[in-house]
């Protein structure tokens, strides 16, 4: 879990450690976090060899966030970064052939693809477009 | 009578096999806002994502009804329907189609206006070395015409181009019979000060079909303000060739831009107002682009995106009180992007695609024959600053445009789908990528969203505007509706009708 382990005050002076679980939150998504806060804060990520990092907010001068406010958003936006990458790995291939059909019919494609939805990878028609394409 | 039915049950049984389709989502008044790929999006309680996820939706609730009514979900009824999302999909993406579709024509440098946040060199009126040659114009028509759009429109440009009238009247009967020649529709528009304009231009673009754009900033003291020129007089000359130019071209054929500098920002209602006096019906409550001369003028002209958005929304909210008293006045901005959200059509606006519209959906030519990537790749380049020309029209074709170094670099970051902070951004599929503008602020074609100005304006501008679609007001929607549409207005409050 994500863990809130350290935070000092006063805030000017303070630097707010974060303990990210990579079970529950990869490195993908923590880094997509500490991007976001990148405008306000320096975050400097350690990494525990158990699986964790120990994330390091550094206010950075003009900072427009309260540490604490900042801590509660990090630890929110890690999860919705986590909850965007399931949603990604159930729909990339659902979405790579609603664009190929989308395309298609715009005669950007020669071809039709061939592929049915429910069937993403094509497994009924070993012929289909993604087929061919993850084979080339 | 009553009739009774069967159960639900009878007719549907219970989808079996839920599969997810691919969305983005955001916290947004203390709910989920989901978005789909074709920009459909449903407000949903908090954790909704999460449930999806786990399966924990039931299948009966009218949340699960929403969810695959939104093309958030399908299951095995509804899967036939996916080919409709394609289509959706595709209806939005439709500018790509046809390529490039706006040609601006730079005739001249000339200008006899010095506004402190002009984007292109002021060069003295005399006639001389910074007009269009003809032979220049010639090579410029037929790349124009080479785009493989049916229908093009024209954009006659300068400096102020009415100084080059005779290349206009050059340029414009040579693109017309090219056109006819190449089977291509035509649109022509001059962008013009109109503090020259006389009678005899004003018919010889109606006998054209010309149509005019010009600039005004807001009432006498600002627009003049921002415009200087010999005799202070910028506010008056505007004034009096809009007057004629709708006397002479019709009313619907002279429309004007204002843009906020430092000196508008305490103004917006009195800018608004200054609209509708004149008797306007959309206003484009533009930022200044941070481009050419408004780079170096920073200091007098320039202010934090916060405060043009504190303008924008005081201003939006005074036009709606506006559209409640019964006269229609759209604001452009917001237009484009209530049409993004709520409608299937996505728009022409080249500022706000993915791909962006630099050379996709715009090409400038510019007096001397170089071509770049968007108006605001030219406005750099008067900084000395060429990273966005993408080359000659007497030595480039089509082709060699569009494959040449400067235009593939810039096609790399064209994406917002595969932009670092845009890529699970909610509001994807409404905003764009601008890698002009993020070279231009932040040395760097593929930006840093968290301090970005484009993403700071259009993640508040977006968020304002669902801000409202959320609260649902049937009047405040009426009149979205009606600048989507054309539809009427809602009835004057305080009338019966």
């Amino acid at each position: 879990m994500i863990e809130e382990i350290h935070n000092q005050a006063p805030v000017q002076k303070a630097s707010n450690l974060i303990q990210i679980n990579h079970k529950l939150v990869s490195v993908e998504a923590l880094l997509k976090t500490c991007y976001w806060f990148s405008r306000d804060f320096v975050c400097d990520i350690t990494q525990d060899g158990l699986g964790q990092s120990i994330v390091d907010l550094k206010p950075k001068p003009g900072c427009r966030m309260a540490l604490g406010d900042a801590r509660e958003q990090f630890t929110a936006q890690a999860m919705d970064f986590a909850l965007r990458e399931r949603v990604t790995a159930k729909t990339s291939e659902v979405r790579d052939l609603l664009l190929a059909k989308a395309f298609s019919e715009s005669g950007v494609l020669e071809e039709q693809p061939q592929g049915v939805f429910g069937d993403t990878l094509e497994e009924v028609k070993p012929d289909g477009m993604f087929k061919i394409l993850s084979n080339s | 009578m009553s009739r009774s039915f069967y159960p639900f049950e009878n007719f549907a049984p219970a989808p079996q096999q839920v599969s997810l389709l691919p969305f983005q989502f955001t916290h947004l008044f203390g709910q989920e806002l989901l978005v789909n790929e074709a920009g459909e999006f449903l407000f949903a309680p908090e954790g909704t994502t999460r449930s999806l996820l786990e399966g924990a939706v039931d299948v009966r609730s009218n949340l699960y009804k929403d969810l695959k009514a939104k093309h958030i979900v399908y299951d095995e009824t509804s899967s036939p329907l996916l080919d409709v999302l394609a289509t959706k999909i595709r209806t939005k993406y439709d500018h790509l189609s046809g390529g490039t579709r706006l040609h601006i024509f730079v005739v001249t440098l000339r200008c006899e206006h010095s506004c402190h946040y002009c984007q292109v060199s002021r060069q003295t009126a005399a006639k001389g070395e910074f007009d269009m040659s003809q032979e220049t114009a010639d090579r410029s028509i037929s790349l124009m015409l080479d785009s493989p759009s049916p229908h093009v429109t024209l954009e006659l440009q300068g400096g102020e181009p009415l100084l080059a009238f005779d290349m206009i009247q050059y340029i414009v009967p040579k693109a017309k019979e090219e056109a006819r020649i190449r089977d291509k529709g035509l649109d022509i528009v001059v962008t013009t000060n109109l503090a020259c304009a006389t009678d005899e231009m004003l018919t010889y673009f109606r006998d054209e079909e010309i149509r005019i754009s010009t600039s005004l900033d807001g009432p006498a003291f600002l627009h003049n303000k921002n415009r200087p020129r010999p005799g202070n007089d910028s506010y008056e000359r505007a004034i009096d060739g809009i007057e004629r130019g709708r006397a002479i071209l019709g009313h619907s054929n002279v429309a004007a831009l204002m843009t906020t500098t430092a000196a508008s920002l305490d103004h917006v209602e009195e800018i608004i107002d200054e609209y509708v006096r004149r008797d306007f019906h959309t206003i484009f409550l533009r930022p200044i682009s941070p481009y050419g001369f408004a780079l170096k003028t920073k200091d007098r002209t320039g202010y934090e995106m916060e405060r043009f958005l504190e303008f924008y929304k005081q201003g939006l909210a005074h036009i709606l009180n506006i559209n409640r008293s019964g006269y229609r006045l759209a604001e452009i901005y917001s237009q484009i992007l209530l049409s993004k959200i709520l409608t299937p059509q996505g728009t022409g606006y080249v500022d706000l695609q993915s791909p962006a519209g630099g050379a996709w959906n715009v090409l400038v030519y510019n007096y001397n024959g170089d071509v770049f990537a968007s108006d605001e790749s030219r406005m750099l380049a008067e900084m000395q600053d060429w990273t966005f020309r993408l080359g000659n029209v007497h030595k480039d074709n089509r082709r060699s445009l569009f494959t040449s170094e400067a235009a593939l670099k810039m096609f790399e970051v064209s994406c917002n789908q595969s932009l670092a902070g845009c890529s699970d951004c909610a509001f994807q599929s409404y905003c764009g990528a601008d890698p002009i503008y993020h070279h231009a602020t932040q040395g760097d074609m593929y930006g840093h969203r968290p301090t970005s100005g484009f993403c700071t304006r259009n993640m508040e501008v977006i968020k304002h505007l669902f801000s409202f679609i959320k609260e649902d007001n049937p009047e405040t929607m009426k009149i979205f509706w009606s600048w989507l549409t054309g539809s009427p207005l809602p009835a004057k409050r305080g009338t019966c009708d």
